[in-house]
């Protein structure tokens, strides 16, 4: 990865632009792919540790009485928050993710960069129409709408 | 090399889980949040002990046309709706096993990847890998019993 140093910019005026301009595309789609990857990575962690729980905490569907309880468990206020980071964790690795399966099986890593904004658009508004009602009737609760 | 063929095949089926898990997930979210009539998930939010969510019209009626008049509409007779019906529940079992095997073939397999990213001694690598199949095993293994004898 580039690092920006005090000679740099002196360095890269000599050359010629077009070199620059690679340079400079090459440096910005790193970033944004790294961060990319980090949160995927990130997001993937958590959902492997969710998973762990929601099967373990799935035993009780052979007692009803256990299930009940388990369910009422997860209408608690906490849980709400829980349910919307849950969303936002599933939907942005489930887009990322999509978003490498095209370019590995498509060959769109020329697009990468145009996917990863239009991807993070549809993400946003999955989030916000799907987190709604979990917010809403939080936010219901505690006497907030 | 039969380890590198075995990450091929595993690399390749990372993706095609991943594009499953988007489809399985959508109908997962839309049966047990968004569906009134069997969802067991509801927008109510529940504060106090022993207090049940409440369920809308159409799963009361759904719970007293499948297990009579005075069932109780608790969360349990809410699933029950798709999970005890002799034919109904032959699909919706096979898709949630379906779906477990999928899922933890995927998270583990992702789980390992980022092990192996950070572990770097070979042994530490070998320990971590059967440790977290392990958990997978045992999370295959109680998630079957949970989902095949459910309602049954």
């Amino acid at each position: 990865m580039a690092v920006e140093t005090a000679e740099r910019p002196a360095a890269q005026a000599t050359q010629p632009s077009a070199v620059e301009d690679s340079g400079r595309f090459q440096r910005y789609r790193i970033r944004t792919g790294m961060f990319a990857w980090m949160m995927h990575r990130l997001t993937g962690v958590g959902l492997v540790v969710y998973l762990i729980i929601h099967v373990w905490g799935l035993k009780s569907l052979t007692d009803p009485t256990a299930f009940n309880a388990l369910i009422a468990k997860y209408h608690a206020p906490i849980y709400k928050v829980g349910e919307f980071g849950l969303l936002v964790a599933v939907v942005y690795h489930a887009m990322n993710g999509l978003r490498i399966v095209l370019i590995d099986f498509l060959g769109w890593s020329p697009k990468q960069k145009k996917l990863f904004v239009v991807l993070g658009i549809v993400a946003l508004v999955l989030i916000a129409v799907g987190g709604y009602p979990s917010i809403y009737s939080l936010l219901a609760h505690y006497g907030a709408v | 090399m039969a380890s590198s063929k075995s990450n091929a095949v595993n690399w390749f089926l990372h993706r095609i889980t991943g594009t499953f898990l988007v489809f399985m997930l959508i109908t997962h979210f839309w049966v047990q949040h968004y569906d009134h009539s069997v969802a067991s998930v509801t927008t109510d939010v529940v504060a106090q002990e022993g207090e049940l969510p409440t369920y809308s019209d159409e799963a009361a009626a759904g719970v007293k046309a499948k297990f009579g008049a005075d069932a109780e509409v608790t969360p349990y007779n809410v699933v029950m709706q798709r999970l005890a019906d002799p034919v109904y529940a032959v699909l919706w079992k096979g898709f949630n096993i379906l779906f477990l095997i999928v899922a933890l073939h995927h998270g583990f397999y992702g789980l390992n990847n980022v092990l192996t990213d950070y572990i770097r001694n070979p042994l530490g690598r070998v320990m971590a890998r059967v440790l977290s199949w392990s958990v997978a095993l045992v999370l295959l293994i109680i998630g079957l019993y949970s989902v095949i004898t459910a309602g049954w």
